[in-house]
């Protein structure tokens, strides 16, 4: 036992003495992290950016007779609309004094999209001016993408309101014309469309209400920070790489002919290349640990109970060393196992879902590639410790990776066997 | 019976049909005994090694170390040998003391007996001071000791050493020649491959001359060179005429045989000292001129040719 250790902390110390290794397993993935983390939101959940808009409101209301308090000015309540609490995560809404310091916001970049509501909107809305029709002007900037649609679509829901007052109106004053009710067909228009907007119109205010993504039973719980999502990913991928280049080490020291000669001593075969295995697995388990403490005192991040931490962290090293072992075995050079490896680490990141979280893709049928991956089922476990999972919870989580890790490890003792014979 | 006992011993890659690159060896080297296999790249001079050393599985025959089978006991073997091999297995991210002290390990040493034996091994390589830098900043003749010490560090029966010397500059190959007669002489028995014949020559009490996987000759340095029948060289160049002049020379008293080799005249002669002045006569008086002499007293590289039919270097 004590060669085995022997050698495995021999390859400790010279992975520890790789600089380049050591990057790659612990500053990457730290590093993309932290710049993914900060595009998504800052550790925040997974939200998108609140749109920044400015109103111009040129329109001052009903004048004359036709002013009332019951008819409230239809521009006012527009920018009411987009002001509502329930989408101040959406829409972050300023006034400018005129469509033209509006429209400069946009195209200075200030705002993403500018909403001018025009002189004399409110007379168009209640029929009381001249002009039947009227126009609410949307200026966006269309590099902003998904920020203008949404602006559209509230702006549009809400001048729905509108269309239906002076829908309202229209029908008030056709049955007035028909009924024989008395008093002027205007002022009836007029009523109706105030009654409409007050009645209807409250009751159809914008209301948009963000949802979490649906989530199962299990994964319920405190809320994830997007940072941590990532780092987990990156973690367990950057796992594949440092078990990689550890295991590469077995072929490394062939062509160097320091394993033939570790075959010359006493110290039988399997004591060899158990000291091989045992020195991936020992190299991983420190990766992890290591980007596990680096992302709490830097990022931040509760990554869970210690016991689940713990478990989670052995499985994940137990199936990293296991898929760098087996890929090792099947080929016959350094070079072939660098890029044969990279392909294999990078289609199961793919596949398990390593680079864009399992809280974004919880059903479907990428939820079920995922399950084909042990990657897939880690990062699973992961966002329920991370969420406050108790060792119960994540119990699939755990044994899944560990029959992928058995089977890869059976195979690739068998290649060796063979091989070393 | 002998410390290291060799028995018929074969080695084909990818049978059937692969390359046999041992066939049939046999030899037997006593205790306290340097031995030597002396033959080109190729020979099978390091898959022997190998196979002894218990690296490859024989395909044919057997062969017994300090008493021990290497088919059926390789665990005994490996105890009580060291092998140094061709290239140098080092790590080289380490120093010196820590390669030794790992390498120690992987033969069963620990603890205090490790460190004190590691430096007795630093003395023995004359490598203390430095003991703490990483191999990769040492010369090649640095390298080569080191790769040595590790061999040293269990205090084997035997010590296997393939080709030490390859590479390296002359006055590094004398040291490690100078400590290997030293471990003669402290006891050390040990099997020498290499494709130098003054190595051979100088360290052996016997040597085996190998050549495609066969074992050619076997005996002490005296023995082998009375295969040649103790005849000296005489290689003679002229300016014109060779065919003629070697006609000539062959009548010459003295001259045994001779032949032509690669544009020059070689001649086989009981003692070179009698017969040059007759040879410079009969070229003097046919007209021609010699522009080069040269005599070689009987070697291993003639008795190598003279087995073989191709010279010993490529």
């Amino acid at each position: 036992m004590s060669r085995i250790f022997a050698i495995a902390f021999k390859d400790l110390r010279s992975t520890m003495r790789n600089l380049p290794a050591l990057a790659m397993m612990l500053l990457a993935p730290l590093a993309l992290a932290a710049l993914l983390g900060f595009a998504f939101g800052g550790g925040q959940s997974f939200s998108i950016a609140a749109t920044k808009v400015v109103v111009a409101n040129a329109d001052e209301g009903l004048s004359g007779p036709a002013a009332s308090a019951d008819r409230p000015a239809a521009g006012a309540l527009v920018v009411g609309a987009l002001n509502s609490p329930e989408i101040a995560d959406i829409l972050d809404v300023s006034e400018a004094p005129s469509a033209a310091e509006a429209r400069k916001r946009v195209d200075d970049g200030t705002d993403v999209v500018a909403i001018v509501i025009p002189a004399g909107f409110s007379d168009a809305i209640y029929g009381t001016g001249a002009a039947t029709g009227t126009t609410v002007e949307l200026y966006e900037n269309p590099t902003q993408g998904i920020g203008g649609d949404i602006t559209e679509s509230i702006v549009g829901q809400t001048l729905l309101t509108f269309n239906g007052a002076r829908a309202a109106a229209a029908a008030a004053s056709g049955l007035a014309s028909t009924g024989g009710q008395a008093g002027p067909a205007d002022e009836l228009a007029q009523r109706a469309a105030a009654q409409y907007i007050q009645e209807g119109g409250a009751a159809a205010r914008v209301a948009v209400s963000q949802r979490p993504p649906q989530l199962p039973q299990e994964s319920q719980g405190k809320d994830v920070g997007v940072t941590g999502v990532i780092l987990a990913g990156m973690m367990v991928f950057f796992l594949f790489f440092g078990a990689s280049n550890v295991a590469r080490t077995i072929l490394d020291e062939d062509q160097a002919g320091t394993l033939p000669r570790l075959f010359t001593t006493p110290t039988p075969r399997r004591t060899i290349l158990g000291g091989k295995f045992t020195s991936v697995f020992l190299t991983v388990t420190l990766q992890a640990l290591i980007l596990l403490l680096a992302g709490r005192v830097i990022f931040g991040i509760d990554w869970g109970g210690l016991d689940v931490v713990a478990a989670l962290t052995l499985v994940a090293a137990a199936v990293a060393s296991g898929l760098a072992l087996l890929v090792i075995s099947l080929v016959r050079t350094p070079a072939q196992a660098g890029a044969i490896g990279a392909g294999v680490y990078l289609v199961l990141a793919l596949l398990g879902g390593n680079f864009v979280g399992t809280a974004a893709t919880s059903t479907g049928t990428y939820a079920t590639i995922q399950k084909l991956t042990p990657n897939g089922w880690l990062l699973r476990g992961w966002d329920t410790a991370m969420r406050g999972g108790s060792l119960a919870d994540i119990g699939l989580n755990l044994m899944v990776p560990l029959l992928f890790a058995l089977v890869f490890f059976v195979v690739a003792v068998w290649r060796f066997r063979k091989r070393y014979a | 019976m002998a410390t290291v006992e060799v028995r018929e011993l074969r080695k084909q890659f990818d049978p059937p049909g692969g390359v046999l690159a041992v066939d049939g060896v046999s030899f037997a080297i006593e205790k306290g005994e340097i031995f030597s296999l002396l033959g080109p790249n190729g020979a099978g001079k390091s898959t022997t090694i190998s196979m002894l050393s218990c690296l490859l599985r024989p395909s044919g025959g057997d062969a017994h170390v300090d008493g021990h089978s290497i088919s059926a006991d390789p665990q005994a073997v490996k105890e009580a040998i060291g092998v140094v091999p061709q290239d140098i297995a080092l790590y080289p991210d380490m120093s010196a003391r820590e390669n030794l002290v790992f390498w120690g390990k992987m033969y069963g040493l620990g603890g205090a007996e490790l460190q004190s034996r590691v430096d007795e091994v630093l003395e023995l390589i004359t490598l203390v001071d430095r003991q703490k830098d990483r191999i990769e900043k040492y010369s090649g003749g640095m390298k080569r000791r080191v790769n040595i010490g590790v061999a040293l560090l269990h205090r084997p029966k035997v010590l296997f050493l393939d080709e030490p010397t390859v590479g390296i500059d002359p006055q590094s190959r004398r040291s490690i020649l100078d400590g290997i007669l030293a471990l003669r002489d402290a006891g050390m028995t040990i099997l020498y491959t290499t494709h130098y014949m003054a190595e051979a020559q100088e360290l052996s009490d016997r040597i085996g001359i190998i050549d495609h996987g066969k074992m050619v000759a076997l005996g002490t340095h005296g023995e082998l060179v009375k295969i040649v029948g103790e005849e000296a060289h005489v290689t003679l160049r002229v300016d014109h005429d060779l065919l003629a002049m070697v006609d000539s020379w062959a009548r010459v008293d003295g001259v045994n045989r001779a032949i032509i080799d690669e544009e020059q005249a070689v001649l086989f002669v009981h003692d070179a000292n009698e017969v040059l002045p007759r040879l410079f006569e009969t070229a003097a008086a046919a007209g021609s001129r010699i522009t080069e002499v040269s005599v070689t007293e009987p070697n291993l590289e003639m008795v190598f040719l003279h087995l073989t039919g191709h010279a010993l270097r490529e």
